[in-house]
């Protein structure tokens, strides 16, 4: 038997032009917009090859002049330009991962040494998957933020793992201007940020669509805290004096020394900080934490700076070894909180604050006027266009604020899943907090 | 009270000031009374709801004059649960609030959340582990707008649904057809348990029960045309007049529904039926789906108006109702 709405679905909307009739990433009948390969690929391709021939061209019949030779005498800073430091830093971190020799079945030595890993790592890792990309996602979805995972694995990766590199690329010239920087510290700062990077955009993409990311949140800055502790007693136990064979039990004996002392207090306010918020996001209602964390971040933050003071010109002028210490570990003890901090503040913000880049979404297509009740019924919603664009442009749609029915047709009916009633429920309220709600807000008696 | 442009402003207002000046009153006082010490949570709760209030408005405040009783819900409710051996709490209005979500859909949010912050204490103060509600609206907002953690929200239907309620052969065994409105706020508006095939599994166990659907129903179904008891005007009265046509087309005897909102107002125009011509008539019933379920049980009919509609039996044998001036 067929139902009369499915009667109304295939016969008024889904014969007509532009409606189709297949739906999801697997429809054959209608394909929008012009695919990549190979219409853009031919199209690119001309016009890089009049580029080369320009190019060409220009170097053949204007040659430019080549400047002085090179002084043998004097050692160069090698450097190439800044959109290939990247390269250049993947080269130099390449020994550290291992050499493997093996013969292959044809009889041939492949040896992966770090020249071989140099290779793979400056051009295969990082270009290729950027030609593979149109490839491998077959997604129409173009927004960044309604694509999270391919976002957040394009913001750490091609953002902070290369910039990283980048930076990595001039270690030579940081360990000469900070001696008391260790080049094992630079060389993990390539690995663990972009990491971290990744998750954070993660969460602050997937809050956007109203998840709920308390686990995330916990999960994250619980192993941030776990990682600033493990740190800090490594710190403590093998710090800046590792050079005197001194065991780490004895050296616990020496918290009160003069060296000790402003390590111990910057190990502590770095050790709470991260408890605290730990403890805000997995045990504190979401508005409370993020009071907890405001206050705790602010107290956190003079604290440091009036120690750093104290200990530098006041009580003892001289402990630079405690300052080398936290420099050698600066990438736990201070990206790490902060890494919390900012993973906090995405998960927990609050939805409604995003709310008109939802409504952002509409693309116009109608299908809520098509189905919204009052639009039937209202005389001057008779000539409306579209219930929820309108509405966010503030323009007049017939169906002002307190006409709306809340009963939620037109979100049953969008493609892109927009909840009108919650704006509806938002604006409301936000009307109604200055006393202007449906009957006044006056209660009886007033 | 600041001044709105009136294209945007309250342009349509409550038409039961009253009823909701007194049930925002309530948010006044929020002194959580001395309840006897709870040694054992109760397992079950049900929490009838605002529908006492629309009873009353209803039937004495000459607004209308119609014939639904909403106290029905009620009696239905209790007597349903009691046949699945469930002896629930009654949370009635003696120390519980309104559910606020009339409030929070008018812009009244500051009422809402005091109402909300009392029911809360209160349902943990009985260390409630089911809350049962009768009221689509009600098992919207305490499942979505409250924050009840451990507390687990059902609309009757589900319960009943769940834990097997089975009805008697009929007596008469006359075939009836009967269709079924869905609420906005249990079926569409529900992100989690929307409330659709419950309500419709209980009538299919009606031996001589019949469901049809309406034009539009489950996720596309027709608002009845009045949310958050704002704005009665010809406008919305002619949304639920296209509601209850679509169901006279389909020539049915019962049209449920599962939430007092839908009842009021579809109650409301089926009175009209008095000063309407003979063939304009609607010919079914209206009646809530608890009223409806527990009419097929065996026991005592439930029911304490036996002005609705008395020739239940057969609707289309008389033309005009009995006790239509």
């Amino acid at each position: 038997m067929t139902l009369p709405m499915q009667t109304m679905k295939e016969g008024v909307y889904e014969e007509r032009p532009g409606f189709p009739t297949q739906y999801g990433p697997d429809r054959t009948d209608y394909q929008p917009g012009v695919p990549f390969w190979p219409h853009e690929a031919y199209r690119d391709l001309v016009i890089v090859f009049v580029l080369m021939a320009i190019l060409l061209f220009l170097s053949a019949a204007y040659t430019p002049e080549v400047g002085p030779a090179a002084n043998p005498a004097i050692q160069p800073f090698i450097v190439p330009d800044w959109y290939l430091l990247f390269s250049w830093g993947l080269l130099k971190l390449a020994d550290v991962l291992p050499t493997i020799v093996f013969t292959d079945p044809l009889g041939n030595l492949i040896n992966m040494d770090a020249a071989f890993w140099g290779n793979m790592l400056t051009f295969p890792l990082v270009l290729v998957p950027l030609l593979l990309l149109p490839f491998i996602d077959r997604g129409r979805e173009t927004r960044p933020a309604k694509a999270p995972v391919r976002t957040a694995v394009g913001v750490g990766f091609y953002l902070g793992f290369l910039f990283f590199s980048s930076l990595y690329a001039t270690n030579d010239r940081i360990l000469q201007s900070w001696p008391f920087i260790a080049d094992d510290a630079l060389k993990w700062m390539v690995i663990i940020p972009p990491i971290l990077i990744t998750f954070a955009t993660y969460v602050g993409i997937r809050r956007l669509g109203f998840r709920d990311m308390y686990w995330w949140n916990v999960l994250l800055i619980g192993s941030a805290f776990a990682v600033v502790l493990l740190m800090s007693l490594w710190a403590f136990a093998l710090g800046p004096w590792a050079a005197d064979g001194m065991s780490p039990i004895d050296r616990l004996g020496t918290l009160g020394d003069q060296n000790a002392w402003p390590l111990t207090v910057f190990m502590v306010i770095v050790i709470l900080y991260s408890a605290v918020l730990f403890y805000a996001t997995a045990f504190l209602k979401e508005r409370k934490a993020k009071e907890v964390v405001l206050a705790a971040s602010v107290i956190t933050f003079f604290a440091v700076v009036i120690a750093a003071k104290g200990f530098a010109d006041w009580i003892f002028p001289a402990t630079f070894s405690a300052l080398k210490t936290i420099a050698l570990y600066s990438n736990y003890f201070i990206a790490l909180p902060l890494f919390a901090l900012v993973t906090f503040y995405l998960g927990t913000r609050t939805p409604y604050s995003t709310y008109e880049y939802l409504l952002n979404e509409c693309y116009q297509c109608g299908k809520c006027h098509t189905v919204c009740p009052v639009t039937k019924v209202e005389d001057d919603a008779l000539g409306g266009l579209n219930l929820v664009y309108n509405t966010f442009k503030k323009q007049h749609d017939g169906v002002p604020l307190w006409t709306c029915l809340a009963c939620d047709a037109c979100s049953a009916v969008c493609p892109l899943d927009i909840k009108y009633s919650d704006y509806i429920l938002e604006e409301r309220s936000k009307v109604g907090a200055q006393g202007a709600a449906a009957d006044g807000g006056r209660r009886y008696g007033e | 009270m600041i001044a709105l442009d009136p294209e945007y402003g309250p342009a349509r207002t409550i038409p039961h000031p009253v009823m909701f000046r007194v049930l925002d009153s309530e948010s006044d006082e929020t002194t959580v009374p001395k309840v006897f010490p709870v040694e054992k949570g109760a397992e079950w709760a049900y929490y009838p709801g605002c529908i006492d209030y629309y009873d009353q408005e209803m039937q004495f405040s000459h607004l209308n004059y119609g014939d639904t009783d909403h106290g029905i819900i009620f009696d239905s409710s209790v007597k349903l649960l009691k046949a699945v051996g469930i002896e629930p709490v009654i949370l009635d209005r003696s120390f519980m609030k309104c559910c606020g979500h009339d409030q929070l859909w008018q812009g009244k949010l500051d009422v809402f959340q005091k109402m909300r912050d009392y029911n809360t204490k209160i349902i943990k103060t009985l260390g409630i582990k089911n809350l049962v509600t009768s009221c689509a609206e009600g098992y919207r907002t305490f499942k979505l707008d409250y924050r009840l953690d451990g507390v687990n929200v059902r609309h009757v239907t589900q319960v009943l649904y769940e834990r097997g309620l089975r009805f008697p052969p009929p007596k008469d065994g006359k075939a009836i057809r009967v269709t079924y409105q869905d609420p906005c706020r249990s079926c569409r508006q529900m992100p989690v348990d929307p409330i659709y095939e419950e309500p419709r599994e209980l009538i299919r166990r009606v031996e001589n029960a019949e469901l049809v659907e309406l034009k539009t129903f489950r996720a596309d179904a027709q608002c009845c045309g009045v949310a958050q008891m704002m704005y009665c005007n010809d406008k919305t009265k002619g949304l639920t007049a296209s509601r209850m046509d679509e169901a006279k087309e389909l020539d049915v005897d019962y049209l449920l529904t599962a939430c007092p909102k839908c009842l009021t107002h579809f109650g409301c125009l089926h009175h009209e039926n008095r000063w309407k011509p003979e063939e304009e008539r609607y010919r079914y019933r209206v009646i809530d789906i608890t009223h409806f379920l527990a009419e097929r049980l065996e026991g005592e009919t439930v029911g304490r108006a036996p002005s609705v509609i008395p020739q239940a039996q057969d609707p289309r044998a008389k033309g005009r109702p009995q006790g239509a001036e």
